[in-house]
């Protein structure tokens, strides 16, 4: 287990990152600039945080009071930088071998072979780093980085730089690494759908604070606050208040809506006639469906058309608007005319409005 | 036409070279990617002998090194005397293109992307490693150009080494000195004959030395750096 607690004050805001994570792909999504990388720099030991502990498996790596600081090279992490950093003057194979140093010639010759192998790049082997794709380049630097085996693999937004199809590619690599790599993967992103995607846990940061941490479900069905529902683009927030609470569900009165049942979240306390915001995400929302509860008749003002699908722009007679994804695009509905919104209690979520 | 001049000038000049290689690589690293108190005062200090005039230099030299000096006190104890020995004519030329590799290096050393020297570490790297395999290597063509011209530098030095070296032929006689003193003397052809001896020596050692900086890391264009868009991309 992998265990963070710091603080580092940066010039423009105070870095405090809590968490902890076993042997599995965590994911750290947040805009740029909001102390994403520099947490990953805190744990390889190329930063000194002002003060906490970071510790792997009780061995502590650092701890500001009793002045322990490991050095990166005792660290041993594998880091796979946003631009790769691979190595310009060295080929493929001298990348990928020049962290297993101090080891038998046969031994690392067996090793880089191995792991080039596994990542498929084994013909790249003599080439130069800038003679390769960025998929490839991308490729080289996690074989770098697992080559001497590390207990904690950090990828800083290793995605960001490749066009979509061999991102998807290497997504789907990465999520197979876990069958031949068993430690601990901190993954760092800016793009919801990929941390989503690849990771089980998530940490949501802005401006050097995680705002919510948890389970990826978790997150996106309960979303902590307006702000993480923002971030992680819910973009349905209206404030509602609270009518009725059955056992299971809850009773929200929306203004320019109606009345809407929403499924209690786990430990959510509410109050009759409380303040608060409801949300869902336009993905959620279906449109042409008609049911008993949560049913509306809303106006489209405009559709924006996709590849698959459409995303449409509805608003109620009293003003409130809608954002909602349709996956079919069977039938395109033309601005102006009415439409029946069904918005699912399970995918509705409450924030408490002190959040 | 005796040629002791040419071999004292480029004896002293491969001498003072290797020396400023060494000393302005370290401080080269040293003050590079690095911030303290007095660091802009430091780095004034180490080229100053770039800017001030060459006799100024000399006689700083020769009030440091000479029979009352604090250095030369110690080397006159132990029986080896700088001032107008070959090793003076290797002292001024060091100090005179001290700053050229300093400041190349320097330079250099800036441009190496800190994620390369990071990566390193991360992969187990002692800082020495670093400095050696990742650091160096990248730096390079700042590294041989400052080479070459403190080389250069050396091989043109001449108020400094008159100052501290004297003309002494046969022992610190240079080329530069050698054609001072013979146009002093009215003797115009043989200074013509050190003049082009002396242009014939730079343009083959420039030459030579970039071909050697050509060759010796072809394929280290860096990758270009990317910076990432601005915001979560959080579509549903």
């Amino acid at each position: 287990m992998l265990a963070i607690d710091i603080k580092k004050w940066l010039p423009e805001f105070r870095l405090e990152a809590s968490f902890q994570m076993d042997r599995e792909i965590m994911a750290i999504l947040g805009p740029s600039g909001c102390g994403k990388t520099m947490t990953l720099k805190c744990i390889a030991g190329l930063v000194k945080p002002d003060a906490g502990s970071i510790a792997l498996d009780g061995r502590t790596w650092f701890d500001s009071r009793q002045r322990i600081n490991l050095p990166a090279q005792e660290r041993r992490v594998g880091f796979v930088f946003q631009n790769y950093a691979l190595f310009p003057h060295m080929s493929v194979y001298d990348n990928v071998a020049f962290g297993l140093r101090g080891r038998p010639a046969e031994e690392i010759r067996e090793r880089v072979n191995r792991t080039l192998d596994k990542l498929g790049i084994i013909k790249l082997a003599g080439r130069f780093p800038t003679r390769l794709s960025g998929g490839q380049q991308q490729r080289v630097a996690l074989a770098r980085a697992l080559a001497g085996e590390p207990e904690v693999l950090l990828l800083d937004e290793p995605f960001s730089a490749l066009d979509s199809i061999v991102k998807r590619r290497l997504e789907d690599e990465l999520l197979r690494l876990q069958d031949y790599y068993q430690g601990h993967i901190l993954y760092v992103t800016h793009n919801l759908e990929e941390a989503y995607r690849l990771s089980s846990r998530m940490a949501i940061y802005e401006a050097g604070r995680i705002l919510q941490q948890g389970g990826r479900q978790d997150i996106i069905q309960h979303p902590a606050s307006r702000r993480v529902a923002a971030l992680t683009g819910a973009r349905n927030l209206w404030p509602g208040v609270v009518r009725s609470l059955e056992e299971e569900q809850v009773l929200l009165e929306v203004n320019g809506l109606g009345s809407l049942w929403v499924t209690r979240g786990a430990s959510q306390e509410l109050k009759m006639g409380q303040g608060v915001t409801v949300g869902i995400r336009p993905g959620h929302i279906q449109l042409g469906q008609k049911e008993a509860i949560n049913s509306f008749s809303l106006a489209v003002s405009h559709c924006v058309e996709e590849v698959a699908g459409a995303t449409y722009w509805l608003t109620s007679s009293s003003g409130l608007s809608l954002e909602a994804r349709s996956n079919s695009s069977r039938e395109r509905r033309s601005d102006g005319t009415l439409c029946d919104v069904y918005l699912p209690p399970a995918h509705l979520f409450i924030i408490g409005d002190d959040n | 036409m005796d040629l002791i001049p040419v071999w004292i000038s480029i004896k002293t000049a491969l001498a003072a070279t290797l020396f400023t290689f060494f000393l302005g690589l370290v401080a080269a690293r040293y003050m590079a990617g690095r911030d303290f108190k007095g660091k802009s005062l430091l780095d004034g200090i180490l080229i100053l002998p770039l800017v001030l005039p060459p006799t100024v230099v000399g006689f700083g030299l020769l009030f440091l090194f000479g029979r009352n000096g604090p250095l030369g006190q110690l080397f006159f104890a132990l029986g080896r005397p700088v001032v107008f020995s070959w090793s003076a004519t290797v002292i001024a030329s060091t100090v005179v293109s001290f700053p050229l590799m300093y400041q190349a290096a320097r330079a250099a050393f800036e441009q190496v992307e800190p994620n390369l020297e990071n990566a390193a570490r991360t992969l187990g790297a002692s800082e020495w490693r670093v400095f050696w395999r990742i650091s160096v290597p990248l730096a390079w063509p700042g590294i041989a150009a400052g080479t070459i011209l403190a080389f250069a530098r050396s091989l043109g030095e001449f108020g400094a080494t008159l100052m501290l070296a004297g003309n002494i032929p046969g022992k610190t006689q240079t080329i530069p000195l050698a054609i001072y003193f013979a146009v002093e003397a009215g003797k115009e052809s043989l200074a013509l004959n050190w003049v082009l001896i002396v242009l014939l020596i730079s343009l083959i050692s420039i030459v030579a030395l970039n071909y050697w900086k050509k060759r010796q890391y072809p394929n280290r264009a860096a990758i270009p750096a990317y910076s990432p868009e601005g915001s979560i991309d959080a579509g549903n």
